[in-house]
C-alpha cells in the first residue's frame, strides 16, 4: 500500500499520455464486452432453447414463405404432438428507426406452444377473442410507453401486404419466462394480416412440438421427406440448431466477432506497452537514484508493472461500466424476432476487468525489465 | 576503527576491445565519523571510486569493505538492503523525483523500511528540521532553488541514518552562497551527528571543509593530506 502513492504520482507525471493510455484501455473492453453480449446473448437462447420444439422452415430460406396446406401434413406425421405457425410480418411503428419483431401467430396455437410466454387470464382471453388485437411483450411496451387498451398503427413493410395501415389494440402485454422467447416482440392474429394479404394462405415458419424429444431428429428428417421434390421443400431442425443457423446467417459470428475482439486487445497491448516504455525510458535517472536508494529490482519491476496495472484497471472499470450502461438489446432497441435480448451481465464486467488487467501487465512486461535491470551507473552516467 | 578499507582494488571498462583503466591498485583506509575529500582532475577515478564504496559499481580487482562487509561479493538483492542501509547518496544534480514533494522525496528511502506511517512522518520531519526546510515539506522540486534542492537531497541522505554519507560533487552546480550554505550542513552533519563522509569535489573551497583529502590522478593515489579542518 505505501508504493500507491508512488504509482499514482508516477502515472499523473504526464497526464494526457496517461489519460489516453487509460482510454484506450477503456474503448477495448468497451468493445469486448459488447462483442460478448452479443454472443451471449445468442447463446443463451441456444441455451434456454426446448428439447420438444423443432421448426420447419422452406429450404431454400426462411424468408420465403410455404403454402398453408403443409399444416395438415406436418400434423399428420408420426411424432408430432403440435403445432402452430407464424409469418414475419416487417411493419414499421412510426418510422423505421423503431425497429422490433411483429409476428403474425395463430393466437391459440402459439400460445400453448409457448407456454414461456406469460399473459393474465384476462389478457389472454381478450387477446384471443380480439381479431385486431395484440400482445407485446414488457421489454417493448417500455420502450414505447404502452399499457393495454392502447391502439397502435403498423405500416407493412413486406410488399404482399398491401399498402394500407394495419390498427391494433393491445390486449395484453406478456412477460417472459425464459431466454428463448424475447420481450421485445409483438404478436398478433395470423388470420387478421393473411386476409388483407394479396398472397393468401402463406405460411413463414411452423413451430412444431414432439411428442418425444428423443425422436425430434427423426421427425424432422420425416417432415422433409414428405415435402421432398414438391415446389414447397422444407427444412426442419430443433429451436436449438434453428437459433444457431440464424446467427449463422450472419456470418460465422463467434469467429467474426472474437477476432475484432482479439485485433483491438492487441493493438491496445501494444499501444499501452509503448507508452509505458516511453515512461520508462523518460525516467531512467530517477529509477537509477531509486535503485542507488537501495530499491531492489523486484521492487522497481513490480512499482512499473503496479503503474501498468492502475492504469488498465481504472481504463477497464471505465470500458466495463460503459459497456453495461449503454451495451443493452432493450436500451438500443435492437433486440426482438430472432435477435436476442442482450447485455453486459456481471460476468462479462469480471471478464472485461480480468481483460484489462491481463493487458496492463502484459503492455508493462518489457517496460518493468528494462527498468529493473538497468544498470545505475551507466544510466547515472548517461544524463551527468 | 577504520569504517572503509579499500584494498589494492582496481577498476577498468570495457569499451569494444579496449580495456579501460580507471583506478589502479588503490589502497585507502577511512576512520568512521572522518570527513574525507576527494580531489582530482576529470577522468582521474573520483566518481568511480565514490560508485565503488556506495554499492552501484563493482571493482574489477581488490576488496572494498564498508562497515565491515565485504561488498564486492554481495549479489545484487543483498547489495540493495545493504545499501538502503548503510549508505546515503548525495548528487552534483540533486536527483529529487519531481512529481514528489520535499516531503515524499525524503521519505522515499524509508518506503524501504518496517517503519510505520506515523514513524516514517517523525523521521522525515526531523531530517527536514535538520537541513532547515520544514516549511518547505509541501513544495515540489520545481518551487525550490538550488540550494534548497540539494538541502532536500541531504535531507533523504540522511533520513535514514546511514553509516557513510557519499557525497558526488554536491555543490558542483550551485552559486557561491547556497554552495557555503550546503558545505556547512554537511560540515555539521560530520560534527554534531558524527556522520562519517566521502565528498568528491573539484572546488578547493569545498575540499577545505573536510578533514582530510586524497588526490587522485590517473586512477592512482598520490597524495593524502589532512586539512586544516581536521584541527578545527
Amino acid at each position: 500500500m505505501k508504493y500507491v502513492n508512488l504509482m499514482v504520482k508516477s502515472a499523473r507525471r504526464s497526464k494526457r499520455r496517461t489519460a489516453l493510455t487509460v482510454l484506450s484501455v477503456a474503448i477495448a473492453v468497451f468493445l469486448f464486452a459488447a462483442l460478448r453480449a452479443v454472443l451471449d446473448g445468442f447463446d443463451a437462447v441456444a441455451a434456454a432453447s426446448s428439447s420438444q420444439r423443432i421448426i420447419t422452415i422452406r429450404s431454400t430460406s426462411m424468408i420465403f414463405n410455404m403454402p398453408a396446406s403443409h399444416t395438415d401434413a406436418i400434423r399428420g406425421t408420426a411424432g408430432v404432438q403440435d403445432l402452430t405457425w407464424a409469418n414475419w410480418f416487417g411493419g414499421i411503428y412510426k418510422d423505421p428507426k423503431n425497429f422490433f419483431a411483429n409476428i403474425a401467430v395463430d393466437p391459440e396455437s402459439f400460445l400453448r406452444m409457448y407456454p414461456e410466454v406469460v399473459l393474465s387470464p384476462d389478457e389472454r382471453r381478450a387477446f384471443l377473442e380480439d381479431r385486431t388485437g395484440c400482445i407485446v411483450g414488457d421489454g417493448l411496451a417500455k420502450r414505447f410507453g404502452w399499457k393495454v387498451g392502447d391502439r397502435i398503427v403498423l405500416q407493412p413493410g413486406i410488399p404482399y401486404y398491401g399498402t394500407q395501415d394495419y390498427p391494433f389494440t393491445i390486449r395484453g402485454v406478456y412477460r417472459s419466462t425464459s431466454s428463448a422467447v424475447d420481450n421485445q416482440s409483438m404478436y398478433f392474429h395470423w388470420k387478421y394480416v393473411d386476409e388483407r394479404s394479396v398472397q393468401k394462405g402463406q405460411i413463414g415458419w411452423f413451430v412444431i412440438r414432439v411428442a418425444d424429444p428423443d425422436r425430434a431428429v427423426q421427425v424432422a428428417e420425416e417432415i422433409d421427406r414428405r415435402f421432398a421434390n414438391s415446389p414447397y421443400e422444407t427444412k426442419t431442425d430443433t429451436e436449438k440448431a434453428f437459433t444457431a443457423q440464424f446467427a449463422n446467417m450472419l456470418g460465422n459470428l463467434n469467429v467474426l466477432l472474437g477476432t475484432v475482439a482479439l485485433a483491438v486487445v492487441i493493438t491496445t497491448l501494444f499501444v499501452a506497452g509503448n507508452t509505458m516504455a516511453m515512461s520508462v525510458r523518460e525516467r531512467t535517472t530517477e529509477i537509477a537514484v531509486m535503485r542507488t536508494l537501495g530499491f531492489p529490482s523486484a521492487t522497481i519491476f513490480g512499482l512499473v508493472v503496479g503503474e501498468g496495472l492502475m492504469m488498465a484497471i481504472v481504463g477497464g472499470a471505465i470500458g466495463a461500466g460503459l459497456a453495461r450502461l449503454t451495451i443493452n438489446g432493450e436500451f438500443l432497441g435492437l433486440s426482438g424476432g430472432f435477435i436476442p435480448a442482450f447485455g453486459v451481465g456481471n460476468r462479462n464486467v469480471a471478464v472485461g476487468l480480468a481483460l484489462s488487467a491481463l493487458i496492463g501487465v502484459l503492455a508493462a512486461l518489457i517496460p518493468a525489465t528494462m527498468a529493473s535491470r538497468l544498470k545505475i551507473v551507466d544510466a547515472l552516467r548517461r544524463v551527468a | 576503527m577504520a569504517l572503509i578499507e579499500l584494498r589494492d582494488v582496481s577498476k577498468s571498462y570495457r569499451r569494444d576491445a579496449i580495456e579501460i583503466p580507471v583506478l589502479d591498485r588503490v589502497t585507502i583506509t577511512v576512520p568512521d565519523g572522518d570527513f574525507l575529500g576527494l580531489m582530482g582532475p576529470s577522468g582521474s577515478g573520483k566518481s568511480t571510486l565514490l560508485n565503488l564504496l556506495a554499492g552501484i559499481d563493482r571493482p574489477t580487482r581488490g576488496s572494498v569493505r564498508v562497515a565491515g562487509t565485504e561488498i564486492s561479493s554481495l549479489s545484487e538483492r543483498p547489495l540493495a538492503a545493504w545499501r538502503a542501509r548503510h549508505i546515503g547518496f548525495i548528487f552534483q544534480l540533486y536527483n529529487l523525483i519531481p512529481v514528489l514533494t520535499a516531503f515524499e522525496n525524503v521519505e522515499l528511502p524509508l518506503l524501504l523500511t518496517s517503519l510505520s506511517k506515523q514513524q516514517r512522518r517523525d523521521h522525515v520531519t526531523t531530517a527536514l528540521g535538520i537541513v532547515d526546510l520544514s516549511d518547505r515539506a509541501k513544495h515540489y522540486p520545481r518551487q525550490l532553488s538550488g540550494g534548497q534542492e540539494q538541502r532536500v537531497a541531504i535531507a533523504r541522505a540522511i533520513v535514514t541514518d546511514p553509516t557513510l554519507l557519499l557525497a558526488d560533487e554536491p555543490t558542483g552546480d550551485l552559486d557561491a552562497k547556497s554552495a557555503g550554505e550546503v558545505l556547512t550542513l554537511l560540515q555539521r552533519l560530520n560534527r554534531e551527528y558524527k556522520k562519517t563522509i566521502v565528498m568528491v569535489t573539484h572546488d578547493p573551497h569545498a575540499a577545505e571543509r573536510a578533514t582530510h583529502l586524497l588526490h587522485l590522478e590517473k586512477g592512482t593515489l598520490v597524495e593524502q593530506v589532512a586539512t586544516a579542518s581536521a584541527t578545527a
